[in-house]
């Protein structure tokens, strides 16, 4: 007995038109394209209109990589020890760790309000749009608004970085607030809780292992920004020592050193973060 | 009997218009088992939700222990819901607590604003927990995380979550609704032996006619934010099964003879 072929579905037998497209052309799709093709062409007429200054592209680039084997290969302590070093990096450590904290707490507090589910809508868009506000302009402009009442240092830093914390925790709180299911609310107000007693029995174990992941990135980015605001702002630390070495000593064997150090506790970080996600239960 | 609950000329109109109770007129009696029927959307979980007011009936009166409870609102509603518990559909238990800490929030209506935000509960409160998961045969889970529990346990948490708020009146929504056979005959008659041992009144929503039959004292049947039906499970007849689901029942694959009353004081 021979196999029978199965049916197979002729082109005849269905309505199906010859060409099939899979995507359709809907009002986004086209708005995509057209902004993905202009990118492309602006990306490559930059190319063509490069003021390159007489540059040559090829020695340029050599010149570069020297430098960065000199940096990374021979660094050097000349005007700080290593036990300064140290100091600094843990100076810019504390200010992240300061400024997370104290964005953290207020942060909670504000996101409470910002969250939907849990507030009206007239307040939660209030806040919420107050801390896109101050989300929106950079942590390093906030912190050299704050440097005209305190003066360049590392008030300044505190405070700017703070407020900037803040908004952006508030927004990530206030997120992970929303994301919980309704019913968690809904049943703790059946039993007649309040609502502070709803907030710490359900809404914060709900949203635990959010809030902190969110707090720790956020304190990887502060960690980030603290190196800068060393240099930019004068506050101090790691970032201080990397602006004198580099803009008055031009010291690039010592910048190599720095860059180490702040390698090292990026590594640290890095590592403590996937540590702590691994070992809060999600 | 006493009168537990009664439900005066109550409506309810959602913002966009939509009419999800229109002149409802019920009451409860203490210790009665009712049961809720009607097609999704026909305003049942509305109804349940009006009565502990998480959700504002539009018009009317609801009457709960002889108290007119319409314009309560905060410590007053606080207090009136922890004598009403409820159960659902989802469980909506916060999954991350253990087992006895979801029990205990049961008691977060009766505590201060500090020591129920601590979640700091007496050793009185406690031993209540542990007695009533004891009774739900959870014993052996008290410290386990909710996610970890089948769905069956789940609602089973869920009961000594309302029960420990020493309520008068259990507002079912559902509670069997997600659960397989087995599960949903443990959680039925847990709650048909919380009604005749602890004489508390239950008013269940319920999708199965058959199992509303069981082990109810008494049917209600809505259908668009109506009640079209308010008698005992023997007197509904094919003709309110159409009235109610708009559908006759052999459609319906519901058989509304020779079914068997539960008798939990028999065992």
């Amino acid at each position: 007995m021979s196999m029978k072929e199965p049916p197979r579905i002729s082109p005849a037998m269905t309505s199906a038109p010859a060409m099939i497209k899979t995507k359709k052309l809907t009002k986004s799709n086209i708005v995509i394209r057209t902004t993905m093709t202009v990118l492309a062409l602006l990306t490559i007429y930059g190319f063509f209109t490069f003021n390159n200054q007489n540059l040559k592209f090829w020695p340029s680039l050599m010149a570069t990589f020297a430098n960065f084997k000199t940096v990374f290969i021979q660094p050097h302590f000349n005007h700080f020890t290593f036990s300064q070093a140290v100091e600094g990096v843990t100076v810019t450590l504390a200010l992240g760790l300061l400024t997370t904290i104290v964005g953290a707490v207020v942060a909670f507090f504000l996101s409470l309000l910002a969250a939907e589910n849990l507030t009206n809508k007239t307040t939660s868009n209030i806040v919420k749009t107050i801390v896109a506000i101050i989300r929106a302009v950079p942590t390093v402009l906030w912190v050299l608004i704050f440097a005209i009442a305190a003066g360049l240092g590392s008030v300044a830093a505190v405070i700017g970085m703070s407020f900037h914390s803040i908004s952006y925790l508030t927004k990530a709180y206030s997120e992970s607030f929303e994301e919980i299911d309704e019913g968690a609310i809904e049943a703790l107000k059946a039993t007649g809780a309040g609502w502070w007693q709803i907030v710490f029995q359900s809404i914060v174990p709900n949203a635990l292992t959010s809030l902190i992941s969110w707090t720790f990135m956020r304190f990887e980015v502060n960690f980030g920004v603290a190196v800068a605001m060393g240099a930019a702002a004068g506050a101090g630390g790691i970032g201080y020592e990397m602006f004198m070495a580099g803009a008055f000593y031009f010291d690039i064997r010592e910048m190599g050193t720095i860059t180490y150090f702040i390698l090292a506790i990026a590594i640290v970080l890095e590592i403590l973060s996937t540590q702590i996600k691994a070992r809060i239960r999600i | 009997m006493t009168t537990l609950l009664e439900m005066k000329h109550v409506s309810k109109k959602y913002g966009n218009g939509t009419v999800a109770l229109s002149d409802v007129n019920f009451s409860v009696n203490e210790g009665e088992f009712v049961s809720v029927i009607g097609p999704s959307g026909a305003g049942k979980s509305t109804l349940l939700r009006c009565i502990n007011k998480m959700i504002q009936a539009t018009d009317g009166e609801v009457i709960f222990d002889s108290v007119n409870i319409s314009g309560f609102k905060g410590r007053s509603l606080r207090k009136l819901r922890t004598k009403i518990g409820m159960i659902f559909q989802n469980y909506n238990l916060v999954e991350r607590l253990s087992v006895i800490e979801n029990v205990l929030h049961g008691r977060l209506g009766y505590k201060s604003m500090l020591s129920g935000s601590l979640g700091l509960f007496t050793n009185d409160e406690k031993q209540q927990a542990y007695h009533l998961l004891e009774m739900l045969g959870l014993k052996e889970q008290i410290y386990q995380r909710c996610d970890q529990l089948s769905g069956g346990q789940k609602q089973r948490v869920g009961i000594a979550r309302a029960l420990i708020q020493n309520p008068k009146l259990m507002l079912c929504d559902e509670p069997i609704a997600s659960l397989d056979p087995s599960s949903a005959k443990t959680i039925m008659d847990h709650l048909k032996n919380i009604s005749d041992s602890l004489k508390i009144t239950v008013l269940i929503n319920l999708h199965q006619v058959d199992i509303a039959m069981n082990y109810a004292d008494r049917i209600i049947g809505v259908s668009k934010g109506q009640i079209v039906f308010n008698g005992a499970p023997s007197q509904l007849t094919s003709g309110d099964i159409k009235t109610i689901y708009g559908s006759d029942a052999s459609n319906l694959m519901i058989n509304i003879e020779n079914h068997d009353r539960v008798k939990v004081a028999e065992k």
